[in-house]
């Protein structure tokens, strides 16, 4: 689990989650291979980024609109 | 033009084509209003109205086509599969692209509506329990506007008339061409102040003030509602505003000066039991009948009978105290500010004489202007 390409196969799981799409066959790998704990915690950073997101893009639409 | 033309999706597939203009005289679609913001509002409206016909075309359109085709009839074997991942990408991609679209024209206009900056003119919108006030910052004037609609019409003795419980007896003038903040709370329970010609529709909260602001392009009469469930006559507090030219305003605006200037010199004139009695008794209808009832008989267990009431037939002290300062935590409000001096000896008076209240005695606007003295308001509080 330690290796560089399952956290990138976590975070592509959490983030289709978000996205609301998963294939069936990834979905398969994960739950045969994957942690619990890996998902919540990149579920958790990926929340937060989504909120930080979304304010900078609100700051953004404002300073375009000269408020 | 595709915009001017709005097609209907009849029963079936059939097609008609109506008119916009006939559409607006059936009344059903949102009103382009008065003003810049209400223009865009209207804009975005009938944006998305448009997308959501275009997609109900093409979504409803190729279902009714794929039952059409693949009817029993012709042999058609269903396909069975579980999951198509390139599908499912695809619909959810296009429905994020659409809302995108979307947000970004009603964002523009949104930040637009909510930039108070720069008003020329202050007015503050009071909702009370149930009717608005008014309150030109700038200008010291204020006033009440109430429901002028008689209540013969609303119960059913006669006809409605046009603007049926969307007419008050004093409206809320205001000039055109000019950027007015309004400042939007409430008295009692929550209201909320709309205006749909002008795009305004914003809470009066009690303990907050909301801000909203517009600016007229057209000179005219715009009528509005309350549009938060307030109690029992939350549909009886209309809007009424008469946009008028910057200088009909200032000439309004003086005249306006000069009779509050003339009704208190009247406080000071003696009155006679008749005078009182007759303008107690447009008082009473207009300020106190929603709740007492134009017979005084009130509703029992909400609000208390005045004819016959131990107060309105006892210490006169009590029955104007109750009056001027209503009674905290119940409906009876404080009438002190709502009212001149004239109207409260006048309403008074009317409930100590009228429906078999007999005690033929007058209170007079005089007595009543000594009360409202701000320091002896003070020190009674
Ligand atoms: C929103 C409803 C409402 C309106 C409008 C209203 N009242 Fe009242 N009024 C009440 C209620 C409720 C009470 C009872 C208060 C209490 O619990 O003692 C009351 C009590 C009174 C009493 C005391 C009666 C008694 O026997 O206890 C008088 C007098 C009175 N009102 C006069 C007026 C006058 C004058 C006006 C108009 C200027 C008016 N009210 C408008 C709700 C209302
Ligand atoms: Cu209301």
């Amino acid at each position: 689990m330690s290796d560089k390409s399952t956290f990138w196969q976590t975070l592509l799981s959490v983030l289709s989650s978000f996205f609301g799409v998963q294939s069936e066959r990834n979905r398969e790998r994960d739950f045969r291979e994957g942690r619990p704990l890996h998902y919540v915690l990149t579920g958790l950073l990926m929340a937060a980024v989504f909120v930080l997101a979304v304010i900078l893009l609100v700051r953004w639409a404002l300073s375009l609109a000269g408020a | 033009m595709v915009r001017t033309r709005i097609i209907t999706i009849g029963s079936g597939l059939g097609l008609t084509a109506v008119s916009a203009s006939a559409l607006a005289a059936w009344e059903v679609n949102l009103t382009p209003g008065v003003t810049d913001v209400s223009r865009s509002v209207f804009d975005l409206h009938m944006t998305i109205f448009w997308i959501c016909v275009a997609i109900a075309l093409v979504v409803f359109g190729v279902m009714f086509w794929s039952i059409f085709h693949h009817r029993k009839s012709r042999g058609a074997q269903a396909h069975h599969f579980h999951e198509n991942t390139v599908v499912e990408v695809i619909w959810t991609i296009i429905p994020i692209g659409i809302l995108v679209a979307m947000a970004v024209p009603a964002t523009a206009t949104l930040v637009q509506m909510y930039d108070t900056s720069e008003a020329e003119l202050d007015v503050q919108i009071t909702g009370y329990q149930w009717k608005w006030r008014y309150d030109y910052l700038d200008h010291d004037l204020d006033f009440f506007s109430n429901l002028s609609t008689p209540r013969e019409q609303i119960t059913n003795e006669a006809d409605k008339q046009e603007n049926y419980l969307l007419e008050v007896d004093r409206h809320l003038v205001l000039p055109v061409d000019t950027k007015i903040r309004f400042l939007l709370t409430s008295n009692d329970v929550i209201h909320s102040w709309w205006v749909p010609a002008l795009a305004v529709k914003k809470d009066a909260i009690p303990g907050f003030i909301n801000e909203a602001w517009t600016v007229i392009n057209e000179p005219g009469i715009y009528r509005g509602q309350c549009a938060e469930l307030c109690g029992k006559d939350h549909g009886f507090m209309p809007v009424v505003i008469e946009a008028v030219t910057q200088d009909e305003f200032q000439q309004w605006l003086a005249d306006a000066r000069e009779a509050k200037a003339a009704e208190a010199a009247a406080a000071e004139r003696v009155w006679t039991l008749d005078e009182l009695m007759q303008q107690g008794e447009q008082v009473y209808l207009s300020a106190c009948s929603a709740c007492h009832l134009p017979n005084g008989e009130g509703v029992p267990g909400a609000f208390p009978a005045l004819k016959g009431s131990p107060i309105a037939l006892g210490d006169v002290a009590a029955h104007i105290d109750i009056v001027l300062n209503g009674k905290s935590g119940t409906a009876m409000q404080a009438f002190r500010d709502q009212l001149s001096a004239t109207e409260l000896a006048a309403v008074i008076t009317y409930e100590r004489n009228a429906w078999g209240n007999s005690l033929g005695e007058a209170v007079s606007p005089a007595q009543i202007a000594q009360l409202l003295e701000p320091t002896t308001g003070e020190a009674e509080q």
